[in-house]
């Protein structure tokens, strides 16, 4: 394809396989010979990975380079992916007998190993962002990388708006000041605004995106069911023989879930269907890692029919030759979609098969809208986002764990950093003091100061200690506290703590496919035997569910508002939509539809709001505990809400008499502010900042510190400091934090505008044939709210004593 | 307030886990743990240093509606024998405003075994009418009134779960909550307060509205 670039090596290895060089990977070379810094958008399966480490291979091959010195690095952003494109590299370079030295280095590394990559640096080293913080931290670190010429960064889209992301960024422009020659290649799926991502990966004026368009179009379709959508339900029970057919017709496939639970309940479900004997496994995040290795493994060696995985099979990783995926629920976005779609067929000119199943009516919706957002290719917005100020804390320290730092030299490096583009002196000043001993207005740790300025005006770690106690806090991802599964004396993999605390001995749960009973807790473990039964109580996790994305939103509403898309709906969906029209109104495009009407609740009349807002559960939340709180103020004695991704449902005892203003926006921003302040989320991302600016540790060396007491510990911290010093750095990185995160003001905010004098309400007189599924969601929701616990509080007590016969 | 019999005596408690005994003029409060926060400080974990103070004055606050003339503190007032040389000055000239204004009873804690301050003093066990209060419950058959153990009792309502500090009372033995704002708490499902009690105890959940006594059973 190319007679300008010439890498004998690799040209001999490519024939070898009857494969030639792609355009945009000569490209890349040429352009990074000239000097620039390259973003290489493209879709997956399209030799990606090695135009990344062309140049870098190019210049080891024809260039004399330093001896023993580190060369190259690849970041990516999971642990999995390194060992992948390591295993890939090797490849051509054994093949062709080549004196380039490979190497991988994550959490998983061996202490020997590292130890020898720090006398011996490998030509290439390949690793994660928390890794690279570590090796930065090193007193070593500038002789390290001083002769670094190429950085890598994989799967770059997925860290521009995250924690991670900053402190990668950090430590790129850290990079920078040591080895300002040093070029960046960033490799990225297909994502809307790549000049964001080309700013993250460099601020210098010479760089350029490389857009690699897709050649083939991925076959959708949504699966199709003798059986009825279900109105609400998050597993898709009803489609699994369907599914099960699938599967059989395919040689390898992925069953994609959004959670942790829905994964275990869906093997679970495959397996009692499988009178095939197909070889059905599990992966997902909470496996023993040796477990999810065989799992992969076989899945490269083609040894298994099927998987069923949540996100830990998401990215880059080709494990074998997957001809369908099948996603279960509705996917929440248009570009996550897109690179679960491309892991089956997974080769640049062909195209990949997916099948969509909607566990819900409403997710139907959702996946129609998905599809043909896909066909008009349409992708969600990544989100910018500003540096967070945790992060820069624990960069600070990082910094001075390797040499002292003079404060202007290091703003200037941190400014460097695209996220951190905007920080002001005085912020960073701030931050620089709050390392120091706490940042606080009262002196009171001055002896204990972390940081200190030497004779030269520079800050250096007080002692020796403050970097190793640094490096067991180091990263941006706080966890649960987790246990681990025992069962005998094999690990099985690790449970969140509150979950366990919810169980009694004799309980059973499902977990990496198996049906275990809980026996005790002894040493952080879980001791569990297997069990016969046939009905377990399933793990449900906090994490992996993602509110429905901006985009996806406008689609669902645009297929809701016009009839004439309705005609390819299958007749169940069109009927239930040709019902509520009938018996209330359809959801317009762009305004809001508030629905009221009396239901009966344990045998007590109560009054239902309804507002079908389709902005995603997150936004659709906050609303929710705004209006609870103004129908509080009122008088309306509302007892509780339930949110979902497309609509809210909030009952009260009285009738909500003037719909307006209740939906009024200027009074419900300022509520929001004041009730921020009182919000578990509000603790939630307190306790999370704590720890990754290093106030509160992880982990203290030689005593181990439960997760609970971590939780505990942080609640009582936050209640006193907002008291005394309520402008304190980590109370504002946690607010906006919030605002950012779970609340989605942004989103919210552009709501409630949007709707503006165009709220159509109806007064029913009993629940609509649209609102059913909320109803019947109210039965697995409960709300996490201090007052309405109280409500609860005293509603059970009068039960219990009334049963006792003492009321 | 709730009202509880002890001993035949009138007790009433507080939603901020303070026990009253009116008819004595007397204030009951355990665990104030003062200069936690601050003793995390060598290991460069710096917590607010404000606990202390507001632990304080939370603690004015809260008796000085009433008509008392006698604080008994059931020890572990203090977090560790240096606690006292750390209070800031506002913490400090609250506790001189304490010490003052009430007869303040230190019963010794076993956080302050090696303490020593100047004209205060530590007593192992303070009785009135018959009452001991000490800051371990012994296993005596004597009416005694204690803290040490910070109990706190979690309930169920609906599918969640809530936490908070509470007074366990049996025959013999009244366990008090802990009052510092930076002490955390052991359930009382904890097998350790199956070795106090015999019987099952009456428990008094502080909430954040109410005071519940919500059978034993129903606590998780």
């Amino acid at each position: 394809m190319s007679d300008i670039l010439k890498i004998e090596p690799i040209d001999n290895w490519l024939k070898k396989n009857n494969w030639s060089f792609y355009n945009h990977q000569v490209e890349t070379v040429k352009l990074s010979e000239n000097g620039f810094d390259v973003l290489l958008v493209a879709p997956t399966g399209g030799g990606k990975t090695l135009a990344g480490f062309l140049p870098s291979l190019n210049d080891l091959i024809n260039n004399k380079s330093e001896k023993n010195k580190l060369h190259t690095l690849y970041i990516s952003p999971l642990k999995a992916l390194t060992i992948d494109v390591h295993r890939n590299l090797t490849s051509p370079i054994e093949d062709q007998g080549l004196d380039i030295r490979v190497e991988t280095r994550t959490g998983d590394t061996s202490a020997y190993k590292k130890n020898r990559q720090k006398i011996l640096p490998p030509h290439m080293l390949m690793t994660t962002p928390e890794s690279l913080a570590l090796l930065l931290s090193n007193k070593e670190s500038k002789d390290y990388f001083k002769y670094l010429k190429y950085l890598i960064i994989d799967e770059i889209h997925v860290l521009v708006n995250s924690k991670r992301g900053d402190l990668l960024s950090l430590n790129l422009s850290r990079i920078h000041s040591i080895s300002p020659d040093c070029k960046r290649i960033g490799l990225s799926a297909t994502v809307k605004n790549k000049e964001t991502v080309l700013k993250f990966l460099t601020s210098k004026n010479k760089a350029k995106i490389l857009n690699v368009k897709e050649t083939s179009f991925p076959k959708i379709e949504i699966l199709e069911t003798k059986t009825r959508v279900p109105w609400s339900g998050h597993m898709a029970s009803y489609a699994i023989k369907d599914i099960y057919q699938k599967i059989q017709k395919s040689s390898l496939t992925i069953v994609f879930v959004n959670t942790r639970a829905q994964a275990e309940l869906v093997f679970n479900k495959l397996w009692q269907e499988n009178d095939n004997n197909l070889k059905i496994a599990i992966h997902h995040g909470s496996l023993e890692k040796e477990i999810r290795r065989k799992v992969e493994n076989l899945m490269s060696l083609g040894k298994i029919d099927c998987v069923v995985a949540t996100s830990s099979l998401d990215l880059g990783i080709d494990w074998g030759d997957v001809d369908l995926v099948i996603q279960i629920g509705s996917p929440k976005g248009i570009s996550r979609f897109l690179q679960r779609i491309g892991r089956s067929n997974h080769k640049f000119d062909e195209p990949s098969n997916a099948i969509l199943v909607p566990s819900n009516r409403f997710e139907y919706l959702e996946c129609l809208s998905a599809i043909n957002s896909i066909q008009n290719k349409l992708l969600d917005e990544t989100r910018e986002k500003k540096g967070s100020l945790d992060v820069l804390a624990q960069h600070v320290l990082g910094v001075a764990c390797s040499e002292p730092f003079q404060v202007d030299d290091l703003y200037n490096q941190v400014i460097n950093a695209w996220p951190y583009r905007n920080l002001t002196k005085t912020k960073f000043l701030e931050v620089v003091e709050f390392v120091k001993n706490g940042g606080y207005s009262l002196k009171h740790y001055e002896q204990y100061s972390k940081i200190a300025l030497n004779k030269d005006k520079f800050y250096a770690i007080n002692n020796k200690s403050i970097r190793n106690r640094y490096k067991l806090n180091v990263g941006t991802i706080v966890e649960s506290y987790m246990l681990k599964v025992k069962l005998g004396n094999k690990t099985l993999g690790q449970v969140e703590e509150w979950f366990i605390e919810g169980l009694n001995e004799g309980d059973t749960f499902l977990f990496g496919g198996r049906v275990l009973e809980y026996q005790s807790i002894s040493n952080n473990n879980v001791i569990v035997k297997s069990t016969s039964h046939t009905q377990p109580k399933i793990p449900s996790y906090a994490g992996g569910r993602l509110p429905l994305s901006t985009e996806l939103s406008i689609e669902v509403r645009k297929l809701l508002s016009k009839k004439q898309f309705w005609k390819n709906f299958p007749n169940q969906i069109n009927e239930w939509l040709k019902l509520q029209s009938k018996f209330s109104n359809l959801p317009s495009l762009n305004g809001l539809l508030v629905e009221t009407f009396p239901r009966l609740v344990r045998g007590k009349k109560r009054f239902f709001l309804i507002c079908y807002t389709f902005e995603g559960r997150n936004a659709n939340q906050t609303l929710g505990f705004l209006i609870l709180k103004k129908m509080q103020r009122i008088g309306y004695k509302p007892l509780s809400f339930v949110a979902t991704d497309y609509a809210l449902a909030i009952w009260s005892i009285n009738e909500v008499e003037d719909i307006n203003i209740i939906l009024n926006d200027d009074l419900m921003l300022d509520d929001l502010y004041e009730w921020l302040e009182e919000t578990p989320l509000l603790k939630k991302n307190f306790r999370d900042a704590a720890i990754i600016s290093g106030l509160i540790e992880r982990s203290i060396p030689g005593k181990k510190k439960t997760g609970k007491q971590v939780l505990f510990n942080s609640d009582l911290i936050f209640n006193v400091l907002k008291k005394h010093e309520p402008k304190h750095l980590l109370l504002e990185v946690a607010r906006d934090d919030s605002f950012r995160g779970l609340i989605d003001l942004d989103r919210l905010s552009e709501f409630l505008k949007r709707i503006e004098n165009n709220i159509t309400y109806k007064k029913l007189d009993r629940i609509s044939p649209l609102a059913v599924p909320l109803i019947l969601e109210i039965n697995r929701q409960t709300i996490d709210k201090s007052e309405m616990e109280e409500y609860f509080l005293e509603e059970l007590e009068n039960e219990i004593l009334s049963e006792f016969g003492l009321n | 307030m709730k009202t509880i019999n002890f001993n035949n005596h009138k007790f009433q408690i507080s939603r901020d886990g303070i026990l009253f005994w009116f008819d004595k003029q007397i204030a009951i409060i355990s665990d104030l743990h003062l200069e936690k926060g601050s003793s995390f400080g060598p290991s460069g974990q710096f917590l607010p240093p404000y606990d202390s103070e507001e632990t304080l004055r939370n603690l004015l606050n809260a008796i000085k509606k009433y008509n008392i003339t006698k604080v008994i503190l059931l020890g572990d007032t203090f977090h560790d024998k240096n606690a006292f040389n750390r209070m800031s000055n506002e913490a400090l000239i609250l506790f001189e405003k304490f010490i003052k204004k009430y007869e303040v009873i230190f019963v010794l804690g076993n956080h302050e075994t090696k303490m020593k301050i100047e004209n205060i003093e530590f007593f192992n066990e303070y009785i009135l009418d018959g009452i001991h209060f000490i800051h371990q419950t012994s296993k005596k058959y004597i009416y005694q009134i204690s803290g040490h153990y910070h109990p706190v009792a979690t309930i169920r309502t609906g599918s969640k779960k809530i936490t908070g500090k509470c007074f366990i009372q049996e025959q013999y033995n009244l366990i008090m909550p802990s009052y510092g704002v930076y002490t955390g708490g052991l359930n009382i499902k904890n097998k350790i307060f199956k070795k106090i009690f015999k019987k099952e105890p009456n428990i008094y959940f502080l909430g954040k509205r109410s005071i519940y006594k919500f059978p034993y059973k129903f606590y998780l």
